[in-house]
């Protein structure tokens, strides 16, 4: 997992066109990730690069930032180098001061490991301080004057801040560790090279003994095993510069072969203050880097629902097919009665019995000298039965709320051969006296519209 | 029978023709896509509605055109003279001879689910008397010796219930009522119980199937809050850029970079408002509707600020309490001694910031002035009423969606009211809530487990509003 795995799967969610079914298909079939989100993510991702154009964007990123970190290792190690031997070199008229070379390779990486340890704490914050001061955020600027395409590439590129503070903070300490490097190799070559003598001095009013505890304290690492890399109070006492007065002439001459025994402790100091914590630094960023690329993946735009789709079941409720409908014509039926005559021949109700049509009729104003109840609980034979006695005009109450059923419509079709006239009222329930909804009669007139029968009117 | 064929339990709802028979299933199903209405006749196939959790079927409902010549049918079954053993076999040999024959096409496609093993549910409208016409069709489907249930429907007000009841119950294990259009969970749940009573082995998968409604009504709740965390949190941190190359902006300029913040606030809204109904499955809302939707209710009009945003006094509470939290992360700092200074000074700070931040929604500032490409900025909102509007309405819309049954067809009613506010804000929400609108509105990164809180809380609302 890694900055790389970050990107390609930045990529493919931004991309992403897989279908929910396809990411539950995935879900099921790693089924034992399933409360392992990350994993869940990178092995998706894993499955996936392929649908990526190559080089993916994760291929061009990290090689911009390693040809970056590589310019900018190359120059702090060249820097190193010469701030080592700027350093280490001898004027002729002053030896050279340990407290400089140590303010280099001990006081200052001390110094700055505290401040990355403090920005470690601090790598949510977007806009960290500690993380702008280092050289490797100045890395993007750096990319500024990269070649258009590439430059379009990073612009558009969203990594989360935690993300790219880890990524600033892990180069920083690659940085550092080569510009160390730089200082180590100095020394060694100016201690070859050079007769060099060193001498300490300092404004402050501090004994050689008490400089000597000082710097066993900053020798406890590697005292107990490399004694010699120690500086003794002798050492210490020969060695101490006044830049007034004429105590280099007597007693630093005098010693100038132990003088250079100075180098070891140096060369120790680099390497363990400003190379080994360094590196140290470096694993822990690494570490760092490793969490916070876990963090991000889960903040990536997409991710919580491409989690959602392999982890959640697909419930659907809806019809496979698409539906056949009837859509009826929105024609108006031609025969209408607005008004009833006063009396017809005969009296039919749509399983509506004869008593309630004897009701209907009466507060319809209709008289008739026959009644009948058709359909509803009635046989064939019956219904045949009236049709036979149905000559002339025919008054058919019908159920108004209930809509025309094909049964109805066959027995009408039988009616008509019989029947002159048919006048077809829908009516409504007693409770209602009998008056019907229009939209009610309107379900009737497309039936209607959609049979076809000469003989028969409709009331509305 | 061909039931052993198939493990999962299947329902045919049938019926006399316009009785709510789609509406049922519409409603049963969640789908708004079942075509309904008021013309008989309009279903001539029967259509199946599985209910699958990853491709496995649990449960299968089937739509089903209504009876057409229910008599005709019962006069053929009757010329059969057989023992109650061998009645199911008539009407399958019914199907057989009447599958290519028009008339009883209806019929046919009604009583193959059933003669295949479903279960019946039977609608009537309770709203209409009951009628003998009506006893043809049940006497058939009594014939299919299928385990049956009746659910009552009520298309209107009047109420026949009771003698519906007393005719159903003659005919059908179990009558049941049940209103489509203003089902929900419960009643949904309800019915799903009553279905699974109908046979002993349909107890355990249509008991699964409930559980099953109730994680994919879980779901939907979850998507529909982080919908709108989303929402929020985009909206509030939005930031709107227009590069100019005079001296100094016009007014016109500053103008237009306004209006196109405000659009894309509203078209987040809109977007939003698509993917609410599309994960309560309402893809098919007239777009006219949505076109309406909030229409003289525009996000950034007073009448909207004055509906779904905070008052005044409530604004400067909130400023003031998160204000005054700030002070006493100072006092905490100083152990106490700012003699609680912090908290009275931070208080006042945040009141008075949220007063002045009630009618503004952010300030339009020239920036870029010294890299040479000067451009006009507005964004992330600085208007503290903003996220509560926005979430105002987005609750609204959201109960709205989940709340409207799948059987409704037509417009959506939008009748707003301050008294919505009251369903869901109250102080300590609205504490909650400042302390995320404060992180969204800082323009900073915000965290996924952050955003995830925020949805936390959110989905907290929207069930409190689904109970209300």
């Amino acid at each position: 997992m890694n900055l790389k795995s970050y990107l390609n799967l930045y990529e493919l969610l931004e991309n992403d066109s897989t279908a929910r079914e396809e990411n539950r298909a995935f879900g099921l079939s790693h089924i034992l990730l399933k409360n392992k989100p990350i994993e869940q993510l990178l092995v998706w991702g894993n499955d996936h690069i392929a649908t990526l154009q190559k080089p993916t964007l994760g291929d061009r990123f990290t090689s911009y930032l390693y040809g970056v970190s590589l310019v900018l290792v190359f120059v702090a190690f060249v820097v190193g180098l010469f701030s080592g031997v700027a350093l280490l070199s001898y004027s002729g008229h002053e030896p050279v001061n340990v407290v400089y070379f140590m303010a280099m390779v001990v006081f200052f990486p001390l110094l700055t490991m505290t401040l990355t340890l403090i920005s470690m704490f601090r790598t949510n914050t977007v806009q960290s301080v500690l993380v702008h001061v280092s050289p490797a955020f100045w890395m993007e600027k750096i990319m500024a004057f990269l070649p258009n395409k590439l430059q379009n590439d990073i612009k558009t590129l969203k990594i989360n801040p935690l993300l790219a503070n880890w990524v600033v903070i892990k180069r920083s300490q690659v940085i550092a560790w080569f510009f160390s490097l730089g200082l180590l190799l100095a020394l060694l070559a100016m201690v070859v090279t050079k007769d060099i003598a060193f001498a300490w001095s300092t404004t402050l009013d501090i004994t050689p003994e008490a400089f000597h505890g000082f710097l066993n304290t900053v020798a406890l690492p590697w005292r107990d095993f490399l004694p010699s890399a120690v500086p003794s109070v002798e050492l210490i006492q020969n060695s101490q510069y006044f830049r007034l007065g004429d105590k280099l002439s007597e007693e630093m001459i005098a010693n100038a072969s132990k003088l250079g025994e100075w180098w070891k402790f140096l060369a120790m100091a680099t390497l363990f203050y400003a190379l080994l914590l360094r590196f140290l630094m470096y694993v822990l960023s690494l570490i760092g880097l490793k969490s916070a690329v876990k963090k991000s993946l889960l903040s990536l735009n997409g991710a919580a629902k491409l989690l959602r789709e392999m982890n959640e079941p697909i419930i659907s409720t809806h019809a496979l097919g698409k539906e056949e409908v009837f859509v009826p014509s929105e024609s108006d039926y031609g025969q209408i009665v607005s008004q009833l005559d006063a009396s017809y021949d005969v009296v039919q109700g749509w399983a509506i019995s004869k008593e309630q049509l004897v009701v209907i009729s009466d507060s319809k104003a209709v008289i008739a000298p026959k009644f009948f109840e058709v359909g509803g609980a009635n046989s064939f034979e019956e219904d045949h039965e009236v049709i036979s006695k149905s000559k002339g005009e025919v008054l058919f109450f019908v159920k108004g709320w209930e809509p025309p059923t094909m049964d109805f419509v066959d027995y009408l079709h039988e009616l008509c051969l019989k029947a002159d006239k048919v006048v077809l009222v829908p009516v409504g329930t007693a409770e209602n006296h009998y008056s019907i909804k229009s939209s009610a009669v309107d379900v009737w007139d497309r039936k209607l519209s959609q049979i076809n029968e000469v003989k028969v009117w409709l009331k509305r | 029978m061909a039931e052993t064929m198939s493990a999962h339990p299947k329902f045919a709802v049938v019926g006399h023709p316009n009785k709510g028979k789609s509406s049922i299933v519409a409603a049963l199903a969640m789908d708004d896509s079942v075509q309904i209405s008021d013309t008989p006749g309009t279903t001539t196939k029967q259509r199946s509605f599985p209910l699958r959790v990853d491709g496995k079927t649990l449960y299968e409902l089937y739509d089903t055109p209504g009876f057409q010549r229910a008599r005709r049918v019962l006069a053929w079954l009757e010329k059969h003279e057989v023992s109650a053993d061998k009645k199911h076999e008539v009407v399958r040999a019914f199907i057989n001879e009447h599958r290519e024959d028009e008339r009883f096409n209806d019929e046919v496609q009604l009583l193959e689910p059933i003669i295949n093993g479903a279960g019946i549910i039977y609608i009537v409208d309770g709203s209409k008397p009951y009628g003998k016409e009506y006893e043809a069709e049940m006497e058939v489907l009594r014939w299919t010796g299928q385990p049956s249930m009746a659910l009552i429907n009520h298309i209107d007000e009047s109420d026949y219930s009771q003698e519906w009841k007393r005719a159903l119950e003659q005919y059908f294990k179990m009558v049941r009522t049940f209103n489509p259009m203003q089902a929900g969970l419960t009643q949904h749940m309800g019915i799903l119980e009553s279905m699974a009573q109908l046979k002993e082995e349909w107890v355990a998968p249509v008991k699964a199937s409930m559980r099953l409604f109730e994680q994919y009504h879980e779901q939907m709740m979850d998507k529909s809050a982080s919908l709108l965390a989303r929402l929020v949190y985009e909206s509030t941190s939005l930031v709107e850029k227009l590069h100019f190359t005079t001296e100094d902006a016009s007014d016109e300029e500053k103008e237009k970079v306004e209006n196109n913040y405000k659009n894309r606030l509203r078209k987040l809204e809109l977007d939003t408002q698509n993917k609410v109904e599309h994960i309560w499955n309402h893809d098919h809302l007239e777009v006219e509707v949505k076109d309406l939707t909030f229409e003289g209710m525009d996000l950034f009009s007073e009448e909207t600020a004055s509906v779904f945003g905070l008052t005044r006094k409530e604004l400067i509470i909130t400023g003031a309490t998160s204000g005054a939290v700030t002070g006493a992360g100072i006092d905490l700092l100083f152990a106490g001694h700012t003699l609680l200074l912090g908290g009275v000074i931070g208080g006042v700070a945040g009141g008075v910031g949220a007063y002045f931040g009630f009618n503004e929604l952010s300030e339009v500032k020239v920036l870029g002035q010294t890299l040479g490409k000067r451009y006009l900025q507005i964004g992330p909102m600085e208007n503290r009423n903003f996220p509560y509007i926005l979430l105002g309405r987005a609750l609204y819309y959201a109960q709205k969606v989940s709340k409207r049954s799948h059987a409704k067809r037509g417009e959506m009613e939008l009748e707003m009211d301050s008294t919505f506010k009251a369903l869901w804000l109250d102080d300590e929400v609205r504490k909650t809530l400042e302390g995320y609108h404060k992180k969204f509105r800082s323009g900073k990164e915000v965290t996924s487990e952050v955003l995830k809180e925020y949805e936390i809380v959110l989905k907290g609302v929207l069930e409190k509003l689904a109970k209300a």
